[in-house]
């Protein structure tokens, strides 16, 4: 049986030994695609970190492809928020897509045929080649997370996590994103995906994890977005509307 | 007579290699925001050279020695959480400055000196002194390009780079101790407090004209020779402070550089709008 993916078993992390997110037990295989959903706040960003090798894992264990997470790194991606880089970083599109193949290059070694061509085609197929040389911060939110999301593709993940890349995103851009989601799941990679949006977590996961400072649930969309485990997620922010669905009002 | 044998002729290409090695590594400290950072290393350089010269030991190593303590201090601070990086380096900026004026004041007939400290005193540079300038030049020229890859991305996405196995934090340290060299490196040409304005000033009018780092570095280094040269000429040809006039046209390049900027943005917005 090939190896899990993502495999974390009664996982605490956080930073400098204080837990941000508590109890999280999930397996991920090739190819299934996780939507990590709570309010802001919850740790979601704290538990993709800790994937990636970059929070601490206080308690339980974590693999990636049966590895520890900061000795997977040759196999995870990471997309991270826009909103945290400078828009006067004199970089461009291309520029920051070739980024994704510097694991490859190493410092120095200049880049070949395979790795221009690596990067056209991930620039392509996020809709981007025609702005490849722009500078990065000359392009609107959902550009921006594209580009980002075309440098993972770039290295070729095997497990790719995505920190919130609906946030502030337009409605192309998201469509744009979330096929190559789908594309890249078929083509066997795993994909975590944090996100506040339940609609955006039930059209695309098979997964769902719930999490508010612990992991409230695990199990399908079905499963886990409904009304019991969000009430609990979500506290009083979460309001029954008489047909049976649910709305959040974050505070 | 030897051609090196000239003090102008010294000041001239000491002036050309300070202004290779501020454009080259003035274009990182513009684009990573870091010169408030520079400023408090130019400050917490003075000290260091003081102190080098009453030891008697050689100024660049007494330079980069304390410099290179604050530049990992200072790392140190930004990477605490809830710590106030710019307070730290604001004290620092003053309590250097002090430090340098007391070791000053502990040593009789030592005034003279302590202006070619802060403001260099470019006609008695040496050839020792042009010799070091080059030997630090090739080192961060070649700092800069060998590690140009990680060092852009530890730039732009410090978490992305770290996710991707590329120790941000680590090259950080290796960027300030670069620019910490610079620093001590123009010291005779500029001295420790107007090093700022030769690093900062060209790199940031480059920045005005271009988005792109390979054509921003030549344009700054372009800019801080060219500083350097009429700093230097007016300097000789008025007799005015060769430091301060040096800093002072490279003020005059990012101020014209803005103005230009400001007016060709005025000029095609009136194009614009139809007649």
């Amino acid at each position: 049986m090939a190896a899990a993916a993502l495999r974390l078993a009664g996982v605490s992390v956080g930073y400098s030994g204080r837990p941000v997110v508590t109890g999280v037990d999930l397996e991920l295989r090739p190819g299934q695609r996780l939507a990590l959903v709570g309010p802001n706040g919850a740790g979601k960003s704290t538990l993709i970190k800790s994937v990636l090798g970059l929070a601490e894992i206080i308690d339980g264990s974590a693999t990636v492809l049966d590895r520890a997470p900061a000795h997977a790194r040759a196999f995870t991606g990471y997309v991270p928020q826009t909103g945290n880089l400078d828009p006067d970083f004199p970089v461009s599109a291309r520029q920051v897509v070739m980024m994704g193949r510097y694991r490859r290059l190493g410092w120095w070694r200049p880049a070949r045929a395979a790795d221009r061509r690596a990067v056209t085609e991930a620039l392509d197929r996020v809709g981007l080649a025609d702005r490849a040389g722009l500078r990065f911060g000359l392009l609107s939110g959902g550009q921006r997370q594209r580009v980002l999301l075309a440098r993972a593709i770039a290295a070729q993940p095997r497990l790719l996590l995505l920190d919130e890349p609906f946030n502030g995103v337009d409605a192309v851009s998201q469509e744009a994103i979330v096929r190559v989601l789908r594309d890249l799941s078929a083509a066997g990679t795993a994909l975590v995906i944090s996100t506040h949006d339940l609609a955006v977590a039930r059209d695309l996961a098979d997964l769902v994890c719930l999490v508010n400072g612990r992991q409230w649930a695990v199990g399908t969309p079905g499963e886990t977005l409904t009304a019991g485990p969000l009430r609990q997620t979500y506290g009083s922010s979460a309001i029954d509307l008489a047909d049976g669905r649910m709305v959040l009002v974050e505070p | 007579m030897n051609w090196w044998d000239d003090v102008m002729h010294r000041a001239v290409a000491e002036v050309i290699l300070a202004g290779a090695l501020t454009g080259l590594i003035g274009v990182q400290v513009v684009v990573r925001r870091l010169s408030f950072f520079t400023l408090a290393l130019t400050h917490a350089t003075f000290p260091g050279v003081v102190a080098a010269s009453i030891i008697g030991v050689n100024l660049l190593l007494g330079g980069v020695v304390t410099g290179a303590v604050v530049a990992l201090g200072v790392a140190a601070l930004t990477r605490r959480r809830g710590q106030d990086a710019a307070a730290a380096t604001g004290v620092l900026v003053s309590g250097g400055f002090a430090l340098g004026a007391a070791l000053v004041a502990t040593q009789s007939g030592f005034s003279r000196d302590l202006s070619s400290f802060l403001v260099g005193s470019i006609l008695t540079v040496s050839a020792g002194d042009l010799v070091s300038t080059a030997g630090v030049l090739a080192v961060v020229a070649i700092v800069l390009l060998v590690c140009a890859r990680p060092l852009l991305y530890a730039g732009f996405d410090p978490v992305g780079a770290r996710a991707a196995g590329i120790a941000a934090g680590g090259w950080d340290v290796v960027l300030l101790l670069t620019i910490q060299l610079v620093v001590v490196a123009v010291v005779p040409a500029v001295g420790t407090i107007l090093a700022l304005s030769l690093i900062v000033a060209p790199a940031a009018a480059a920045r005005l004209w271009s988005d792109r780092l390979p054509v921003m570095t030549a344009l700054a280094v372009l800019f801080a020779v060219g500083s350097g040269l009429a700093g230097l000429f007016a300097s000789s040809r008025w007799n005015l402070a060769a430091g301060a006039s040096i800093s002072l046209a490279a003020t005059a390049v990012l101020a014209m550089s803005w103005g230009l900027q400001r007016l060709t943005a005025t000029v095609s917005a009136a194009r614009a709008v139809p007649a």
